[in-house]
């Protein structure tokens, strides 16, 4: 029991806050494209690519915000350069996406060695971090649970109130309404005269902007440095959760949730001394796992066409057939 | 001359094809003209160039008398054209109202306003008497349904000339007729209406002025006063065409396909087939009238098998198919032409090799030792091509770029040489020309002539009386009696059409 009060606690949930952060920026990006009609593969790289520049920007300037600055700048250009392979030259979304993720990944390893001279990771060097904000009145409040609203990096508050905000964007404003219908239906808005190419391009920016910003939540978030390859498939699990959600804003939350509730679960284990290879694997894992049972509705015909004889044989007599129709047609 | 459109020497070429050549088209305001011609002849081309989706390689338009670009379709939005497509562009998860003002949103602090939307929506819908409900969403709707939309969307952008492609090809007799009161009244409040169609007789009964296109030129451009159906019909084809009783010889054969108290339910689950029994006869047409949505469509897919029976029993040469999956039904000798082409007739994208293909790939010649010889497949789709003269340039191009009425002959051309001694036809001859149409009424006949088993569904009373052998008519699931093809009392099938037990008939 003690074990148990020690693995779930209000620390865990302030935990699971902080690393599903990352993941629900970057998601939430993705769903402008997906929602577009795009599939988005190169999440990955632009988030990695952001928080390299991210780091590199902070030391430049001094400040955590031109850290975020150039580290969404390096995201955008990346979004750009994706958007006029894929919605101008018409090339295969995946093989770009891809191309990028790997271009992200060799530039910020070779950047690091010529800017920084090491390999591996940049710690430390004037690296400034983001600032956390204390909600004043919370403590008196709601006492230790206070953690729970305050003491976060900017971008945490910035994620979660994006959910409601693109439920907002997607259900009331024109750009969204225009970003679903050239995901559904792009010949109706062809014949409106709604460009599908502009409305592309702006989805994949706001992508790319979204992801920036959770490359910069990643490097100046709550460890302040770079790491090779530290997004460390973040960006595919947030295709995953896309691809389940169909970029729906409240199913990707809570895609991102469970799989940060994971992470930080693992966190959790790891400091308990489990074998770390495998408590490293326990998110992945949880994710597909609620991932397939999700998509498993979808999947067994043959198991839903068995159920389907059954419901019909017990419930459709012909008698109560004839006599239903006419009242519910009429 | 106050003119709403006038067009003059378009020419448009795709590759070394050329779709219009030096068209030359004057509407004048205030009046409805009809475009007619065969399947491929242009016309949905020469509307969308003067919709602004495609632009002319030659020519000038020029609309209220200006002469303009017309590069994209807000330029003529602008000009006060309007357009309602062949194939209807809708957004299923959208509701009627956002439908409707997509592209020109209502909107209050940069918010789309609904509830603004959704009154503007019931004003419209109550002026020009099309009723709609606002708030529900497309997916789901009629068809009948969606083309009102589609209308009202063109008439909420203050449209005065309004362009209707194929208006009529989906819809019901009903639909038909308050559709056309509904155009009459535009032209009367001073809009102007353009409209193609393959039914002459509604050709001749609302049309002003009728043009005739043939092969991409304009053969003749004629007030409706001055013509004549059978007129018509030569300017179109180039020959007369017989819509006469197709002359046959006599029915024995063994029953190939019968059904019996066979009860279905709809997507909705309401019973959409109540105790429906009948027979098919091996060359014989059993053909299947009723007003469209009276359980015709689920007919056909209960027995191709895409729709579960909740009772009753259905069985294909005396083999039970209810229940088998639709791969197991087709290899028991069941072919069928699916009600509609785009759904599941074909895969737009695919080439038309491709798409006649589907099904057989596994069959010799076109499959050997599992891979597929595409050589054979498209030597086969060549015979094919020609022999139901589909308007293609070859077997690689993809189904999209196709005439409607064309891409239905490719899935006649591919059903009727599935090799299946059982035909079920859902409309034969939607949005098909008159030629055309004359060629798949042969075709239907030489597969009879052939000793084939033919169920026939048919919203055409016409085409029933030319080929069917006897008509059953369905009225809201139920087989309601049946006629002889022979000697068919058209005001007795209108009535059960409607409802009327026949048995009731005589005392009236
Ligand atoms: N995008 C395209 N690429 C190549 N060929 C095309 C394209 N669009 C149309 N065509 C060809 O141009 C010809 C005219 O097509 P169009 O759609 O205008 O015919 P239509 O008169 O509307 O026929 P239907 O009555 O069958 O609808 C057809 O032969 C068609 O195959
Ligand atoms: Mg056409």
């Amino acid at each position: 029991m003690e074990v148990l009060g020690n693995l779930f606690n209000i620390a865990l949930l302030v935990a699971t806050i902080r690393t599903t952060t990352p993941i629900l920026l970057v998601a939430l990006g993705g769903s402008f494209t997906t929602k577009a009609g795009i599939f988005n593969i190169g999440l990955e790289g632009q988030m990695l690519i952001a928080a390299f520049f991210a780091v590199v920007g902070s030391i430049y300037t001094g400040s955590s915000l031109g850290g975020l600055l150039i580290g969404v700048s390096a995201a955008l250009l990346f979004a750009l350069i994706y958007a006029v392979l894929v919605v101008s030259f018409r090339a295969n979304e995946v093989v770009v996406g891809l191309a990028l993720n790997i271009l992200a990944g060799g530039m910020t390893i070779s950047l690091l060695k010529a800017i920084f001279g090491t390999r591996g990771s940049v710690v430390g060097r004037g690296i400034v971090g983001l600032p956390k904000v204390q909600i004043p009145g919370a403590r008196d409040v709601m006492g230790s649970s206070a953690q729970l609203i305050s003491g976060f990096t900017p971008l945490v508050y910035v994620a979660f109130l994006a959910v409601p905000l693109l439920i907002l964007v997607y259900n009331r404003t024109q750009l969204g309404l225009y970003i679903r219908v050239v995901g559904e239906k792009p010949e109706a808005a062809e014949a409106l005269g709604i460009s599908i190419a502009r409305i592309r391009y702006g989805a994949s920016m706001l992508c790319g902007l979204f992801a920036g910003l959770a490359g910069a939540h990643m490097s100046l978030g709550y460890i302040t440095m770079f790491t090779e390859n530290m997004s460390s498939g973040r960006g595919f699990m947030a295709v995953a959760i896309l691809i389940f959600s169909a970029g729906d804003p409240l199913k990707v939350l809570a895609g991102c949730l469970l799989f940060g509730f994971a992470d930080a679960f693992s966190l959790r284990l790891q400091s308990f001394g489990f074998p770390s290879y495998l408590v490293l694997a326990v998110p992945y894992s949880v994710a597909l796992v609620a991932l397939f049972a999700l998509s498993w509705r979808g999947r067994p015909k043959r198991l839903r066409e068995t159920a389907e004889t059954i419901r019909r044989a017990l419930s459709v007599h012909p008698a109560d057939a004839g006599r239903d129709a006419p009242a519910s047609r009429s | 001359m106050d003119l709403a459109v006038d067009l003059s020497g378009i020419t448009k070429r795709f590759g070394a094809f050329t779709a219009n050549s030096g068209i030359d088209l004057a509407v004048r305001r205030g009046e409805i003209h009809a475009i007619i011609g065969e399947n491929g002849a242009g016309k949905t081309t020469l509307m969308n160039i003067l919709f602004g989706l495609l632009q002319p390689d030659e020519g000038t338009i020029a609309i209220g008398g200006k002469t303009m670009i017309v590069d994209s379709p807000a330029v003529a939005i602008g000009q006060g054209l309007g357009m309602v497509h062949q194939h209807f562009k809708l957004v299923p998860s959208l509701t009627v109202a956002d439908n409707i003002f997509l592209g020109m949103e209502i909107r209050r602090n940069g918010l789309i306003d609904r509830a603004a939307q959704e009154e503007r929506t019931r004003s419209l819908s109550e002026k020009f008497r099309l009723r709609v409900d606002p708030r529900e969403r497309v997916a789901g709707l009629s068809v009948g349904m969606e083309q009102r939309i589609e209308i009202l969307k063109v008439l909420a952008r203050n449209a005065r000339t309004i362009i209707l492609d194929e208006p009529t090809a989906v819809l019901t007799p009903q639909e038909s007729r308050d559709l056309f009161r509904t155009l009459r009244s535009f032209v009367d409040d001073g809009m102007t209406v353009i409209f193609i169609s393959h039914h002459l007789e509604e050709v001749m009964a609302v049309s002003d002025t009728v043009t005739v296109l043939r092969d991409g030129r304009v053969v003749a451009t004629k007030p409706k006063s001055a013509l004549s159906k059978r007129e018509l019909v030569r300017l179109m084809v180039g020959r007369d065409v017989s819509f006469d009783r197709r002359p046959r010889g006599q029915t024995n054969g063994k029953v190939a396909l019968e059904v019996e108290d066979l009860w279905v339910r709809d997507d909705r689950q309401l019973a959409a087939l109540k105790s429906v029994s009948l027979s098919v006869r091996a060359g014989e047409i059993v053909g299947i009238a009723g007003v469209a949505g009276n359980g015709q469509t689920e007919l056909a897919e209960v027995l191709s098998g895409l729709r579960p029976a909740s009772h009753g029993r259905a069985r294909l040469h005396g083999q039970d198919i209810l229940d088998l999956p639709p791969a197991a039904i087709r290899a028991g000798g069941l072919a069928h032409v699916p009600g509609d082409r785009m759904v599941r007739g074909v895969d737009r994208t695919a080439s038309l090799s491709a798409n006649m293909l589907i099904g057989r790939h596994r069959r010799a010649p076109f499959a050997r030792a599992g891979v597929i010889d595409w050589s054979a497949v498209h030597g086969e789709m060549w015979t094919l091509i020609r022999r139901f003269d589909i308007r293609a340039r070859g077997p690689e191009d993809p189904a999209r770029s196709l005439s409607g009425g064309n891409i239905q002959k490719v899935v006649l051309a591919r059903e009727f040489t599935a090799g299946g001694d059982v035909l079920l036809i859902d409309q034969p001859t939607r949005g098909v020309d008159i030629g055309a149409q004359e060629g798949i009424h042969d075709e239907i006949m030489r597969q009879r002539a052939e000793g084939r088993a033919i169920l026939l569904i048919s919203t055409q009373l016409d085409e029933l009386k030319a080929l069917a052998d006897r008509i059953l008519i369905m009225f809201d699931g139920r087989i309601m009696g049946a006629v002889d093809g022979a000697a068919m009392d058209e005001d007795a099938i209108g009535l059960m059409m409607a409802g009327v037990d026949p048995a009731d008939m005589t005392e009236a």
